[in-house]
This record gives C-alpha cells, structure tokens and sequence, in this order.
C-alpha cells in the first residue's frame, strides 16, 4: 500500500464532502445555527455585566467549551449518519479503502470545527467580554480542541450510522469520552484568559494533544473494523 | 462500443460459505467460483439469499461460516485491494445526488487512483444511455432508470476484473435493458461476472446458474 | 472431590472471608485520624467497590479485543457480563463515596475530581449497553461494542489520572501517593486488602456465572440450528 495514494483517496473523500456540504449545507446550518443561538441566549441572559470579576474566567471558559460542544454535538455525526439514510455507504465501502474514508472524514470535521470556532469564538469574546491574557496559546488550545474533537467524534459517528443513525444515541455516546477533553479545554482557556505564560497552560495543552494522538491511534485500528460488517 | 482495456484475470473462489441472521440460516454450504469470462446467474425466490451472497463475494459482509478469495496467477489478493478489482450494482445502493453523475464518476475514479478525462467519463455514460445534455446535471433530479445508469457506470468506470450485479435492469426500459444485455455481452469476454436476479430475461446471460431456494 | 465441590467450598470460604472483612472493617480497624468520626471506615468497601468497578472494565476490554479478533459470540457475551457487572460496582462506588462526602463535607456531590470521574466511567458503561440496545444484528451488535469498549478504555486514563492532577481535589490523598509511600496504620491497610481480594472473588463468582450461562445459552442456539 502506498502511502501517497491513501493520502489521494483520502483528500478525493475530502473534496467530495466539502462538495456537497456546499450544495446542501446541512451540517453548517446545523452547528452554525445551534452555535448561534446558544450563544445569543447565553449572551443575552447573562451577558459581560452580570459576572462578577473573579468568576469571569471560569464561567467564561466554561460556557464558551459548552456552547462549542453542543453545537459541535449537533452537527458533527453528519459525515457518516447521512451515507447511511442515502444508501451511498455501501458504495463507498466498495469504491475507497477504510483509511481512506475515514481521513478524508476526519478533515472535513476537523475544518468543520474550525469554520465554527473561527466564526463563534470573536463573536463570543465580542458579547461576553472575553479577554484573553496569551492570545497564541490560546489559539494552539483552540486548534488542538479542534482536532481532538473532530477526532473523538468523527470515530463515534461512525460506530452510531451502523448501530441506529440516532442523534441521541451519538450524544450519549460522545459525552463520556469528550468530557475529559472538555475538562482540560476549559482548564486551558481559563489560564489563557488569566496568564501570559505558555507554561501555565502547557499541561492543559499537553493533555489534549495527548488525548487528540490516543484517539486517533486507536481510531486506525478501530475504524476497519467498524466501517466493514 | 464501450472501450474496455485488457485487465488482470481474478477467479473468486468461495468455499462452505454460510450465513446466519440471528436464528435464521440464509445461506449454508454453499462452494464454488467466478471464473474470467464466464457469467453465473444466481436465482432463486425472493428470501433466498442472492443478494446476501453477492454481499459476501463482494467482501462487505463478513460470513458466519467459509470463506471467500480472490484470486490472481493463484495467489490471494489482500482484502484491501479488492476495492480496484471489484465493480458492484445492486438495489441498495446509490450515488450521489447533490453532486452530478460526471461528479460521481470522477470521484468513485479518483477514489481508485484512476486519471480518467471528463470526456472518457461521459463517453461511458452516455453509452449506458444517459443524454449527453443529463452528465452535468445533479442526480436528485433522475428518473429511477437514469440513477440506475449512473449506478452502473460507478461499477464499470474502473474496468473491474470482477463485476456482481443485483437485478441490474431494474428500472429500465427496454432499450435499458437492450443496453445492458450488450454491455454483459461485452464483459462476459473478459470479467468473472455473476448476476442475481429473478427476471428471466437476465437469468439467460449466465453460462451457469447457481440456484437458491428452500 | 469433584470440580462442583470444590466449587461449593471456595463460595462458602469466599462468604466467610466477606464475614470477617465485615467484622474487621468495624471491629479491628482502628479509627482514623483527620476523618468526621468513624466515616473512614467506608473505605474498606468504597475502594474495592471502584477497584472492581475499572478491574470489570479491564476485562471488558480484554473480551472487546478478543471478540474483535476471533469473532466468537462467547467473547461477546464475556465483555457483555463485565460490563454489567462493572456498572454495578461503580454504581456502588458512586453511593458510598457520596455517603462519605456527606458525612465528611456536608454534601453528598461536591463535584471532586474524582466523583467526576468514577460518575464518567458509570456514563460510559451506561452508554456502552445502550449502543448495545440500539442494534439487532448480533455480529455487528458485538463489533461496534467492543470498539467503543475500547475507544473508551484509551481515553479513561486521562480522567482517572490526568484531571486529578490538574485540579485540586478534596478527595483524601490516594492510598500511594507522589512520594510512593503507603500512609495507613498496618492493620487497616490488612483490612483493606483483605476487602479488596474479597471484592475481586464476588466479580469472578459472578462473572463466572454469567459465562457460564452464556456458554449454555449459545450452545443451545448452535443445536436448535444444526
């Protein structure tokens, strides 16, 4: 097997998803939406003046994580779910190899989350008040939620379009194995917002990464296995 | 005439093939081969289990019992390259329906490392009976026969040692199933093909006939 | 003797044992200091109940991988039985731990680190038979659990482990802690120990019945086939 043709098969998935998310827009409206509205009612119930100063870095990290994982919950099964209401996974099962499949998967979640968190994230720093104290450690913790994130979600999206497609049934899953993730996100943002030192949100940094590298090791090697009866 | 290269011969050999569903045995014992250039018709009545042992030769449904191989110069190809030799339509498949039927085409090539030209991609659907004026247009907006074409051509476009095809002039008109019934003679000189089917008019293009039933 | 019993004897030894864990975690044990009255006690179940709680999810990941490579229903009837039994002890573990928050802190739930994750590994079994539920094909239904199963096993240490040292937790300092020493009086440390291994027999007596049972009940299924 060659390395460069996987790669190839993988950004031919790729390119066909942003495709057609393009012309049926879908899953943008779904965690754009969501995202949205979650944040207009959080910013209008609580807003930047109702916090009181010392508490503003942790609810503001927490909440900011909260609303990007809704949304994210809302939106994210998508890629697999929707191959398997239209009947195109068996094709693709017989036209792509496993890996494939699943990388080009995992891209288009992960720019997904990007397009979503460079979207709601200004907007949020914007009603909320956010201040961020190390803006560049801030973003690497944006980028590294991103794709561990996309990764936890992308390999349980595809083990709930072969059980019952059910949204519900994606959320109770994801949950348990993203409220690690969540936990040190949120860790990380609030000493972005507090300290100017990458050494102060190191750990937090180094427990995503750490987290993001496990998943998609084991997502390799379990991927195969659920892709293929 | 559709433009078929020379490929590599794979004879698909199954053996003690069985499948359970739950309590219920579908399929049991069942041994035989795909040989190049010759076709199988697989019949029987509606429950009987052509589709699940389409489903098995093809690889996507792993067996409760036997085994499937596949064969080149009589050395077993890996599982993860049956993708480039294998070509499959059947009913519970389906394409693409935002994107249009060169889009699917282009895609499924790509997907199999294949540099094959628009014009190449729309000769071969044109040939399958698709208009010339349809290729470009989305295939949410085909007749049921116009996406069986389509589901067809993503079958043939990479020239497959092995073609399996479910009912595969379903759908179609005469002049569909006229088309067809040329393209199997075509590909009956050079692929290992096995049709399920029920239709009579399909069950004559086997050489032989594997028959299932109670 | 025959296997039946010998295996009737390592029950009755095993109830025994569980006796004078009883009476020692009451009786021997002295109490301990720095705790709300005698509330420390609970550790001689509380822990054996969580040990037992991530051993089950051990051994569910061990038939996950095993299942996942031979494709034996029994391997899937294995991680099923762990599960279950996992999910039991952890809900065990998640009461008597919030019995001693309230006597210890007042509240039942102070959202410890801890408490959080003991509660993540209930969620995760609930939601590992509740992917189980949601598919009927039998092969497919043991395919995808033991690939949760073991999604889920790689990313537990980093609640169990990780979290906890991010933030401060009330939880009292573990029982081997970052300067590798053991900080218990000896007899309690017995107690516990001997709690522990008492614990771990009621798993195997209970996952061994569940095999077994599962074994019988597969067999059948094979004869009624053939």
């Amino acid at each position: 097997m060659s390395a460069s043709t996987l790669v190839t098969e993988a950004l031919a998935v790729f390119a066909k998803e942003v495709r057609s998310e393009l012309r049926s827009r879908v899953a943008i409206n779904a965690i754009g939406l969501f995202g949205l509205t979650t944040l207009v009612a959080v910013a209008y119930q609580i807003g930047p003046y109702q916090i009181h100063q010392q508490d503003r870095p942790h609810l503001l990290a927490a909440l900011l994580w909260i609303i990007v994982f809704f949304a994210a919950l809302s939106g994210l099964q998508r890629v697999f779910v929707k191959e398997e209401d239209a009947h195109t996974a068996k094709t693709l099962r017989l036209a792509a190899r496993p890996l494939a499949v699943w990388g080009g998967k995992l891209l288009f979640n992960v720019v997904l989350l990007a397009a979503l968190k460079t979207f709601l994230v200004p907007l949020y720093s914007v009603l909320m008040g956010m201040q961020v104290a190390s803006v560049l450690p801030f973003i690497v913790l944006l980028a590294a939620g991103c794709g561990a994130m996309a990764a936890t979600a992308t390999i349980v999206a595809a083990i709930i379009a072969r059980a019952s497609r059910s949204g519900t049934l994606f959320a109770i899953l994801a949950v348990p194995l993203m409220l690690p993730l969540l936990v040190m996100l949120i860790a990380g943002t609030r000493m972005a917002m507090t300290s100017p030192r990458w050494s102060d949100i190191l750990p937090a940094l180094q427990g995503v990464g750490a987290l993001a590298g496990v998943t998609l090791i084991a997502s390799v090697y379990l991927f195969p296995v659920i892709w293929h009866d | 005439m559709l433009c078929l290269a020379a490929v590599t011969p794979i004879v698909v050999t199954f053996s003690g093939l069985g499948k359970r569903f739950g309590s219920r045995t579908v399929l049991k014992g069942l041994s035989g081969e795909l040989r190049p250039r010759r076709a199988v018709a697989i019949t029987g009545p509606n429950g009987s289990g052509k589709s699940t042992l389409l489903n098995l030769l093809a690889g996507v449904m792993r067996p409760s019992s036997g085994s499937v191989s596949y064969l080149c110069a009589d050395s077993p190809v890996p599982r993860q390259r049956w993708h480039a030799l294998l070509g499959v339509a059947a009913p519970d498949m389906a394409v693409y329906e935002e994107l249009s039927a060169l889009e699917n085409l282009r895609f499924f090539a790509r997907l199999r490392g294949l540099g094959r030209s628009d014009g190449e991609l729309e000769r071969l659907l044109v040939e399958l009976g698709l208009a010339a004026r349809d290729v470009r247009r989305p295939v949410a907006t085909f007749s049921s026969g116009m996406k069986q074409r389509v589901k067809l051509a993503q079958a043939l476009v990479h020239e497959p040692a092995v073609l399996l095809l479910d009912e595969p002039s379903s759908n179609l008109d005469e002049e569909g199933h006229a088309t067809i019934s040329a393209l199997v003679e075509r590909l009956r000189g050079r692929a290992a093909l096995a049709i399920a089917t029920n239709d009579p008019r399909e069950m004559v293009w086997g050489d032989e006939r594997i028959h299932l039933g109670h | 003797m025959t296997d039946k019993a010998a295996v009737g004897i390592w029950h009755w030894l095993l109830g025994a044992w569980m006796v004078l864990v009883i009476y020692g975690a009451f009786f021997y044990a002295p109490t301990a200091q720095g705790f709300v009255g005698e509330s420390a006690r609970i550790v001689f179940f509380h822990v054996p109940q969580a040990w037992v709680s991530v051993l089950a999810f051990c051994v569910n990941l061990w038939a996950s991988l095993r299942y996942l490579a031979r494709r034996d229903p029994l391997d899937d009837a294995r991680a099923a039985a762990a599960a279950r039994l996992g999910l039991m002890f952890c809900a065990l573990a998640t009461v008597t731990g919030s019995l001693f928050a309230k006597v210890m802190w007042g509240e039942f739930w102070n959202w410890d680190p801890r408490q959080i994750s003991i509660v993540i590994l209930l969620l995760v079994y609930a939601a590992y038979f509740a992917l189980r539920e949601a598919v009927t094909d039998e092969e497919r239904r043991g395919g995808l659990a033991a690939a949760y199963a073991t999604l889920a096993f790689v990313t537990m240490p980093f609640l169990v482990f990780v979290v906890p040292r991010i933030y401060f937790s009330l939880h009292p300092d573990t029982l081997i802690n970052v300067r590798g020493s053991i900080d218990m009086d000896p007899r309690m440390l017995r107690v516990l120990l001997a709690s522990l291994v008492g614990f771990t027999g009621i798993f195997v007596w209970l996952y061994t019945l569940e095999v077994k049972l599962a074994r019988v009940l597969i067999e059948r299924r094979r004869r009624g086939e053939s």
